[in-house]
């Protein structure tokens, strides 16, 4: 407390600009209190009978404010910010607007609609994000006049509007999840006193923020990957849910131009697959055939990507093999105990639900161009490593409602999605030569990133 | 994490987090005095006429109506009463001393979805959807719609878009008030499928005071998204005591003799299409987890 009181100071130090040099000479902490009354009783002359505020600075006026007195009637504190153009809306811009304001009245007049309009006019300006634009924006507020003097003021909530503006400033840091730092703190005490609502949003502020910081167990870095293979990747290592799947990019965004000289955007295709799922996809039955649904919707933050599936009905009871044991493949414990041992109510620490048995997923794939033609091309590729695919008829469940969704937000030209409820491939895509897998081999070093 | 709120609050003001909505929003300057005071008149929609009916006269009464209630209700007390004949909640008592783990919601057919109820943005004026049906098979609940954080313009809100799903109040014969003992454990254990939005969940219990109507102890829900069912186990010593969405300063752990409902609130300002599917809701008891309760009973006031 005593660092921030020290900062306290020197900003203060700062402002009055009649005793700096009384400040400068005492820098001792046990002198600090003096300092403090000496401080408050000199702003207090300030105030009453200020010797050098009757040499007023003269109101800086911008041309702008200007036209608005000749256009309109009434001018709200929006006007600022609605005159400059829409191309150069930035956080210099917010800036100098805030600092017309603060240049125009010593005494700020008005300073509390005009800071309600900042607030509102920050995500325009794109900065609203910006703890430096926030902690500017608390500077408009004049320093020391809302601090209050005796415990009278203290209990009757000194100042209610400028203390409701500020805790609108804290408020919306919050709700952007900005956390505030030490110079806030300075801000808010040196405006409104130390046990103002302010200051006590500050500290709640500052108690909950660490806390709930880290809790989220699935963390999505900040920024987001722009790249869309990058972000593939980012969210296909999210949802795997194994740490040794690997990804394989089939495809990267390129443009291709077709035999009637049409530029057609190829779109990226990534794929996920580990090696647990790739045992599942050898043991499946190839009579059985395999789906490709999609697209499901997968939030990052604020942006939602879209994912394939390649999985399959769960088989049936009566069809379930029981996995034979080996005998000899450990020799030091027995892998399968015939045991009959029941474990007490007590002790009982599974829940009393049916598994629900979905079905086994084989890999997934995330593209911005869910069409037939481009899983496809991802079954395919997925057949590198899996041969089984290419004997396993494989059916396309796609959701054309979201399918136009994602076509809605990467415009194609001139291309429609017509739904596809259950296209079936009919014959398996290669035979099982050995000139195949020759062939095979030479598409695998063609040009895969593995 | 938005809730709706009006420009001028009472002075205690406190972080946010998302909750079920129901309270009341002061109106700039009520002409005549309200009969029933604010906090128990729930909330009014701004431009709405205030309803002043005394309370014999919201009621309707029907003769089939009557019929069908008196069958009911004394159906469900002869159950609670043969129930009682095996043992204490209907269970034996070995099963209820001993048992480690418990199912309380599970979502098997179409049944079980008559004990939830939905709300959205849509009482406030906004635009958000939530619906609620089976999931694939009928073995799941699959909680989807749309989030739209566009605040309602009626002058009053601030923000908006939030959907929520809460659980009914048990209730026994006669309408009478059944709460979950959930002393017995510590953890909640949920199985869901989400698709990587930040939810909410909230557990209301029992209060004593009038102006505790709207306690709620929460915590956050993190779905990863994905194909594959995620199983989250929150200890109840995590969960957070809030009122009306705000966090309160003075905390205690949530009481779990007198649990009324569980709800799950979605509100992280991303505007779109979410879905939740869950498997069940169920309560255990992990030894491995000590913890009394997970923040500070802190003094207040603390010196700045």
């Amino acid at each position: 407390m005593k660092s921030t009181r020290c900062l306290l100071q020197l900003l203060r130090s700062g402002r009055t600009a009649a005793r700096i040099s009384e400040l400068l000479l005492s820098p001792a902490t046990s002198r600090l209190s003096v300092l403090h009354n000496q401080q408050q009783q000199a702003l207090r002359h300030f105030h009453c009978s200020p010797a050098s505020a009757k040499i007023r600075p003269v109101p800086a006026r911008s041309v702008d404010e200007d036209k608005t007195n000749s256009t309109k009637s009434l001018a709200t504190q929006e006007d600022l910010f609605e005159q400059v153009p829409e191309e150069s809306k930035t956080k210099a811009t917010f800036n100098q607007v805030i600092d017309v304001f603060t240049k125009r009245d010593i005494r700020r007049r008005g300073h509390v609609e005009f800071i309600y309009a900042a607030l509102k006019k920050m995500s325009e300006f794109g900065v609203e994000k910006d703890l430096s634009v926030y902690n500017k924006l608390l500077d408009v507020f004049p320093k020391e006049v809302f601090v209050p003097r005796n415990y009278i003021q203290r209990m009757f909530n000194h100042y209610p509007r400028q203390q409701e503006c500020g805790v609108q400033i804290l408020e919306q840091m919050e709700s952007y999840g900005i956390m505030p730092n030490v110079e806030t703190k300075v801000l808010l005490v040196q405006i409104f006193g130390e046990k103002s609502h302010p200051v006590r949003k500050y500290q709640r502020i500052m108690y909950w923020f660490p806390r709930f910081k880290h809790v989220n167990p699935f963390p999505v870095p900040q920024p987001l990957p722009e790249d869309p293979v990058d972000l593939a990747r980012l969210s296909l290592t999210r949802i795997a849910n194994d740490l040794d799947s690997k990804i394989t990019v089939y495809q990267l965004p390129c443009t291709d131009i077709t035999e009637s000289g049409e530029e057609i955007q190829l779109p990226h295709i990534v794929g996920i697959q580990s090696p647990s799922q790739m045992e599942l996809l050898a043991k499946h039955n190839p009579n059985k055939p395999v789906f490709v649904e999609g697209p499901f919707p997968l939030w990052l933050r604020k942006t939602c990507v879209y994912y394939y599936v390649l999985r399959a009905d769960p088989t049936p009871p009566e069809e379930k093999e029981e996995e034979v044991y080996d005998p000899e493949r450990c020799f030091d414990y027995p892998l399968q105990l015939d045991l009959d041992l029941d474990r007490d109510l007590g002790d009982d620490e599974s829940f009393d639900v049916d598994d629900l048995d979905e079905g086994p997923v084989f890999a997934m794939c995330m593209t911005s161009q869910g069409d037939q033609v481009t899983l496809n091309q991802w079954i395919s590729g997925l057949q590198q490593n899996n041969p089984i695919l290419g004997k396993v008829p494989t059916l396309f469940r796609l959701d054309a409602g979201i399918q136009e969704l994602q076509a809605a937000a990467q415009p194609e030209p001139g291309h429609s999605h017509p739904p596809h409820p259950e296209t079936q491939r009919e014959d398996p895509q290669s035979d099982e030569d050995p000139e195949a897998v020759e062939e095979e081999e030479s598409r695998r070093s063609h040009g895969m990133k593995q | 994490m938005s809730l709706p709120k009006i420009s001028r609050v009472p002075a205690s003001r406190l972080l946010s987090a998302v909750h079920d909505p129901r309270w009341p929003l002061r109106s700039a300057a009520p002409l005549a005095v309200p009969k029933r005071a604010l906090t128990q008149s729930g909330y009014r929609r701004p431009g709405q006429p205030r309803e002043d009916k005394p309370p014999w006269q919201r009621i309707k009464f029907d003769f089939s109506k009557g019929l069908e209630g008196i069958t009911k209700h004394f159906k469900l007390l002869r159950q609670e009463f043969s129930d009682r004949l095996v043992g204490p909640e209907g269970k034996p008592i070995i099963e209820h001393m001993l048992e480690q783990n418990r199912v309380i919601w599970e979502f098997r057919g179409p049944d079980s979805l008559q004990e939830w109820t939905l709300s959205s943005d849509r009482e406030i004026g906004g635009q958000s959807e939530i619906h609620l049906k089976l999931g694939k098979n009928n073995e799941t609940c699959f909680l989807y719609g749309t989030l739209q954080s566009a605040p309602p313009r009626d002058g009053e809100t601030r923000y908006s878009g939030y959907c929520s799903m809460r659980s009914k109040q048990p209730l026994v014969s006669f309408d009478r008030k059944k709460h979950h003992d959930w002393s017995s454990f510590n953890t909640l254990h949920l199985r869901i499928r989400g698709d990587g939005r930040p939810w909410m969940v909230n557990i209301a219990a029992e209060s004593y005071f009038t102006h505790q109507k709207d306690d709620l102890y929460s915590y956050f829900l993190y779905t990863r998204g994905g194909p594959y069912w995620q199983d989250v186990k929150i200890p109840f010593s995590k969960f957070f005591l809030t009122h009306r969405g705000r966090i309160q300063d003075n905390q205690h752990p949530l009481w779990l003799d007198k649990v009324n409902t569980i709800g799950f609130t979605l509100g992280d300002k991303a505007d779109g299409p979410f879905q939740l599917e869950i498997d069940f809701i169920g309560v255990c008891k992990d030894y491995a987890h000590t913890e009394d309760f997970a923040y500070e009973v802190y003094k207040r006031n603390p010196e700045v």
